[in-house]
């Protein structure tokens, strides 16, 4: 009966799908190449959310993807096993998007209007017209601090303000965390409200997108929904188990999904029964209607010795470890430091995370079941003072806590973020707001500050040549550091003003992979041959912090975590592949 | 009949005119609600000099007794060519028409079409309008006309010259506007004066669209202008039987040589909830261009899609010739309750800004689907500031201030259209947000609008209802000073409850002012000032014996004139004011006895200038009811 069952279905797919060949053409009939196709269900799967509009713990979903391929030359797009009921979405650069359901005409996009077309243009090209007044400084910081969560010159962005509507947004932003110095907000209120005039007025000197290319017609992007537009899917892993542990930053989820199947299982990240909304920092997000981020789960690591997942919970004082077999968490409560924010495990199963907020790097050690840190210096006297104070300051109550005001060199808060581990087991971690890196010897125990040279060294990664690859956040550069010849080389990103917020090295293959947040692109660095590539992502506002490489094909996956999340094209959070597509005889694709 | 020839007949029909250079032929000024004379005897230069013409009372106050305290006075008269008798002619709550001589203010006329009274809805009526019917011989009965469409739901047509009914409309003068179901008290209503041109009398309702799912519909009826023949109906919400609403109660604006009608519609029933009409819900909360002939739609723009916020397009679209960069188009400014303002091409809907999509949060009611993104323009700036956190409390004392703060901090507020969750929930704008029906006034040919401005928050939340509460028992308008509305959605599970944002001290949360005239460059997207509108001096516990200009809340609209002026009352101080259009600066006012909700006009008549205003009070505002019409002058015409 079992066997008779599986034939069936079997059966029943086979027969209710179908492969689909589109070929898409401009007005006047020429083939249009990179024209990118998104797939599709109309009909989408059941899902049980009935845990506040969530899936309830230890329960599964079936997600309903969507899946993204390119034109090729001839204005061909080929998708093998199709579904009955499918829609497609058609979008080129400088035309107007289509959808349509039937693929047995030739599909015709019209061209965009002048309107349209600049309209159309992703943030970073009109971003790279905002010149401050000429200080670009000035700009560096409005970057530093408004383009972590949003695209700064999208369409929601470059609506006509008042300048106290400006100030009335900048006070909201600071109140949510970002830190944009006060005794600047008025001029960047005028700034923003003169510039983004003075572009609305000459469109003209807003340079075109860089265009799609043809490496695209042999790649394949699928998307699996997970959570709704409340959600922060911020960081993630990609396990060897063949799942991806996607974490949900605002309500405390993990997500395992199953890449093949589509399935994904949700598991609720416990916390002590009188942990407090928004943990340590207190709830900065009153206003959301609904939130659970009483851990904050953010970066993720695994161990190669078991398997286990440790997760860094932001929020608390705390690492968490879970066990992808019995899926049990446990928590491990630190004595001291606040935010853990990005984590790695070295090559003895050593546990390495940044301490954000407290300027540390923390080591949990497994066997021990202990945690080492190590402070970072303060930068002045000041930051010394705030650092110190950081255990009085966190022990009082969350609104009643003096907070001093941003200044242009946020003082008081250096703030470690990335972190990785070289083959020697040397230990890396960069600062975003110090402009610095920490070179930390397990083995010596020995601390040593390197000066970065660019600004917003956000996140970073070791090469197989132990070499460090950095982002420099608002610099807009990709930036290599050899620490046997210690010295740095910076590379220019392949789209104009391109603010990198994270990166991810492809070791086996040597390439270099960086979010494009503000232009909806993914970028790859070949590190031998210095060349680029570009990734245009399947939906507008497509803001990402984290990538996963697969070492078995080199597919890629990342999220999409805009916040608020509602703010990203469609609304929808999503775990994203973009996988080599897999040429088979005749031509057609298969996936 | 061909189209062409349509045309020109119905050229010949009417006299479809704007209005004279310094008279008022129409409710907003022309059928384009320009609200903007060029009339300049009375300047900057010598507005201080204003002062009192005449004073008329219609005698309400006096025959209504208490029945009063559920009116607001809210018309503006309309001033008539000589040939169709020269009266000022308006109306009042009850729907009586009143001519009177335009240089006295004495009575000449009245029609009485003896409402209903039943029901608790308010009475109101913003104005009559007038036509000259081609088709009836001149000099006879009724070739100058009257039209007013009733609280109980009847057009009439009267004669123009001596008030008497046009018998040769519909039934004894008047036609039925409710169909078979009949005239149900409180349910259906009309409050905005009817549209005439081309031969064509149209006209919309007002529908309590927030106390139950399926409210009637609002369906749009045109009419034969001389014998009442319906011509054609206009659906805004076709193919959404289990709602209602969509209706235009705010006046419409017609394009009488292009023979285009300009429809404001409202929101689909019920304001807060849309579980049962999934969609964007076509042709709510839009502006839509119809034929005026046929009733065909020839463009449409929706400002909001799916409504749970209750932003009806609330003011007469405004229609001007927009002149840059060398090129003139026909043009359209609609206002909106969001602050927004939309600028197109009239003739074909083109957005003259760019039109946005905006990003916009997503429900947590089970089953509503919002939409995912709203309209913005990208230009001009929304005319109010929608950011209120917590450091941005107002208070007049530290306690109110903090208690404010408190208050703002426990609030769902994720910007603009943010919708109703079971959690308390800043509405800001809320329902009676931004614009409304007292509508912009168009800076002659310059593009510059200037508008008044709502600008006090809400909150509200949706309450899970097991049980149907009868709308008898609830309280069914918006809400006013200090009241917190709770109605029942009949049908949705769910009672809306509303009331405004403010501290224990009855004072608004958010910084001064509450009330604002914004002047705005529709050509050059930008605001060139902006200037509190009313005074608080009579809200306190004790009244003030001098102004505090910190805005209030405003119901009615304002004029502008060649003379670098605009007039305005609408606020609750019961003054009206004139402003230098240049700067935002006052520099008249006057006190009337009681509020004056109403939108004013103004002509020369034999050489002198007339500003009028109907000043009868409003119920929401709840400060007194009059039945006053005030017309001021400068004393010796210079």
């Amino acid at each position: 009966m079992k066997f008779c069952s599986l034939v069936c279905v079997f059966l029943a797919t086979a027969m209710s799908s179908y492969a689909a060949t589109i070929t898409v053409r401009n007005e006047s009939g020429s083939a249009l190449a990179q024209v990118m196709v998104s797939r599709s269900l109309v009909e989408k799967a059941a899902l049980n959310l009935s845990d506040d509009g969530y899936t309830p713990h230890a329960l599964s979903n079936q997600a309903t993807t969507t899946v993204t391929r390119f034109t090729n030359a001839e204005g061909v797009v080929r998708f093998g096993d199709v579904p009955e009921a499918v829609t497609y979405r058609a979008r080129a650069q400088g035309y107007v998007d289509v959808t349509f359901t039937r693929t047995d005409d030739d599909i015709v996009l019209a061209k965009m209007s002048a309107e349209q077309l600049i309209a159309s243009y992703p943030s970073n090209v009109w971003l790279s017209q905002m010149t401050f007044g000429g200080d670009l400084e000035l700009k560096k910081r409005f970057q530093l601090n408004c383009a972590f969560c949003h695209q700064q010159a999208s369409v929601f962005m470059r609506n006509e303000r008042t300048v106290e509507q400006w100030l009335g947004v900048f006070a909201r932003m600071n109140g949510y965390g970002a830190r944009l110095p006060v005794d600047e907000q008025e001029r960047i209120a005028q700034l923003l409200q003169e510039e983004y005039r003075f572009l609305r007025e000459h469109p003209q000197v807003v340079p075109q997108p860089r265009q799609w290319e043809s490496h695209l017609s042999g790649v394949d992007m699928t998307e699996w929904p997970i959570g709704d537009g409340f959600s922060q899917m911020h960081d993630f892993l990609l396990h060897p188990n063949g799942n991806v542990y996607v974490g949900d930053n605002l309500f405390d989820r993990i997500y395992e999904v199953n890449p093949v199947s589509g399935k994904y299982t949700v598991y609720k990240v416990p916390h002590p029964e009188d942990a407090r909304l928004g943990g340590i920092l207190g709830n900065r997000f009153t206003v959301f209607p609904k939130m659970n981020n009483y851990m904050g789960v953010h970066s993720f690591a695994y161990s190669k010795k078991d398997g286990h997942i440790f997760i860094t919970p932001s929020m608390q004082q705390a690492l968490l470890e879970f066990n992808p077999d019995t899926k049990e968490f446990t928590t491990h409560w630190m004595p001291e430091g606040f935010y853990p924010h990005t984590i790695r495990i070295d090559q003895k199963d050593r546990v390495w995370f940044t301490l954000a907020v407290s300027s540390q790097v923390a080591m949990f050690d497994r066997s021990e079941e202990e945690f080492h840190f190590y402070d970072l210096p303060a930068r002045s006297f000041k930051e010394a003072f705030i650092i110190n104070a950081l255990p009085l300051i966190f022990w009082l109550d969350p609104e009643n806590r003096p907070i001093p005001d941003p200044d242009a060199e946020s003082t008081g808060l250096p703030m470690p973020y990335g972190i990785d581990i070289s083959s020697d087991g040397i230990v890396w971690a960069t600062r975003l707001y110090a402009n610095d890196i920490a070179r930390i010897d397990p083995e010596t125990e020995e601390v040593t500050m390197i000066d970065f040279p660019y600004q917003g060294p956000r996140r970073l990664r070791v090469d197989a040549d132990d070499n460090l690859w950095i982002v420099a956040f608002q610099d807009s550069l990709l930036v290599k550091y050899d620490p046997v010849n210690e010295r740095f080389t910076a590379y220019d990103l392949p789209v104009i003003n391109e603010i990198p917020y994270a990166l991810n090295v492809d070791k086996d293959r040597g390439v270099v992979w960086v979010t494009g947040n503000q232009s909806d692109t993914l970028l790859s660095f070949d590190i031998e041959t210095e060349n680029w590539k570009v990734y245009p992502l399947p939906r507008q506002r497509f803001f990402t912090r984290d990538i996963e490489i697969s070492a078995k094909d080199g597919a890629v996956y990342t999220t999409n975590s805009h916040f608020p999340t509602w703010q990203s094209e469609g609304g929808q959070p999503t775990l994203l592949r973009i996988a080599p597509l897999k040429e088979v005889v005749s031509g057609k694709a298969e996936q | 009949m061909q189209r062409g020839f349509r045309l020109i007949l119905a050229a010949l029909i009417l006299e479809s005119a704007g209005a004279a250079d310094d008279g008022w032929l129409y409710y907003g000024g022309d059928q384009g609600g320009r609200h903007y004379s060029d009339a300049s005897q009375i300047n900057t230069e010598n507005v201080a000099r204003l002062q009192v013409a005449w004073i008329f009372r219609s005698g309400d106050v006096e025959t209504f007794g208490e029945e009063m305290e559920n009116t607001s006075g809210q018309s503006t008269p309309i001033l008539l060519p000589e040939v169709a008798g020269g009266s000022l002619v308006y109306c009042t709550p009850f729907n009586r028409i009143i001519a009177l001589s335009p240089e006295s203010g004495t009575r000449r006329w009245q029609f009485d079409p003896l409402i209903d009274h039943r029901g608790d809805r308010p009475f109101r009526c913003r104005g009559v309008s007038y036509a000259e019917e081609l088709r009836v011989a001149a000099d006879s009965h009724c070739r100058h006309r009257i039209y007013t469409a009733t609280h109980d739901r009847r057009l009439w047509a009267v004669d123009a010259i001596d008030g008497t009914p046009c018998t040769d409309f519909g039934e004894y003068g008047f036609v039925q506007l409710f169909g078979e179901e009949g005239y149900v008290p409180g349910d259906v209503s009309t409050t905005s004066a009817p549209v005439v041109a081309n031969g064509i009398v149209v006209v919309g309702s007002s529908v309590i669209d927030f106390t139950r799912l399926k409210t009637p519909r609002g369906t749009v009826n045109a009419y034969d202008s001389q014998s009442g023949e319906l011509l054609w109906q206009f659906d805004p919400l076709p193919g959404a039987p289990d709602s209602g609403g969509a209706n235009v109660w705010a006046p419409m604006s017609v394009d009488a040589a292009n023979g285009l009608i300009y429809l404001p519609t409202g929101a689909p029933s019920p304001d807060y909830y849309g579980v049962h009409r999934p969609g964007n819900n076509l042709y709510a909360n839009s502006v839509v261009a119809v034929e005026l002939a046929t009733g065909k739609v020839r463009w449409y723009f929706q400002h909001v899609r799916h409504d749970l916020w209750d932003y009806d397009s609330p003011a007469q679209p405004v229609l001007f010739t927009w002149r840059k960069d060398g090129q003139s188009v026909p043009a359209l400014a609609q206002l909106t309750k969001q602050g927004f303002v939309f600028v197109f091409n009239r003739l074909t809907g083109e957005p003259l800004w760019e039109i946005t999509q905006q990003p916009v949060p997503p429900s947590l009611i089970a089953g509503e689907q919002t939409a995912v993104t709203q309209p913005k323009p990208i230009a001009p700036p929304q005319l109010l500031d929608p950011n209120l956190t917590p450091d941005q409390a107002w208070g007049i004392t530290p306690w109110d201030k903090k208690d404010c703060a408190r208050q703002i901090s426990e609030l769902v507020n994720l910007g603009n259209f943010t919708p109703l969750s079971e959690q308390l929930t800043l509405m800001f704008p809320g329902s009676l947000g931004g614009a409304n029906w007292g509508g912009g006034a168009l800076l002659g040919d310059t593009g510059v609008l200037l508008v008044n401005i709502n600008n006090v928050p809400f909150s509200g939340r949706l309450i899970p209802t097991l049980k149907n509460v009868s709308p008898a028992d609830q309280k069914q308008d918006h809400p006013g000073a200090g009241q917190r509305m709770q109605v029942t959605m009949q049908g949705s599970g769910y009672t809306v409850e509303i009331g405004a944002l403010q501290s224990s001290l009855g004072i608004p949360c958010n910084a001064p002012p509450w009330g604002k005239v914004v002047a705005v460059d529709l050509l050059r997207g930008r605001i060139d000032w902006e200037a509190p509108l009313g005074s608080v001096h009579e809200l306190g516990p004790i009244n003030s014996p001098f102004q505090i200009n910190l805005g209030t809340p405003n119901l009615g609209g304002g004029i502008a004139t060649a003379g670098g002026l605009f007039f305005i009352g609408a606020t609750m101080d019961r003054l009206i004011r004139a402003y230098d259009t240049a700067s935002g600066e006052v520099l008249w006012d006057f006190e009337l006895p009681v509020d004056a909700t109403a939108t004013p006009m103004t002509y020369v008549y034999k050489g002198r200038q007339y500003v009028i205003i109907n000043a009868g009070g409003h119920h929401m505002f709840n400060r007194g009811y009059g039945d006053y019409l005030f017309a001021f002058a400068l004393a010796d015409k210079k």
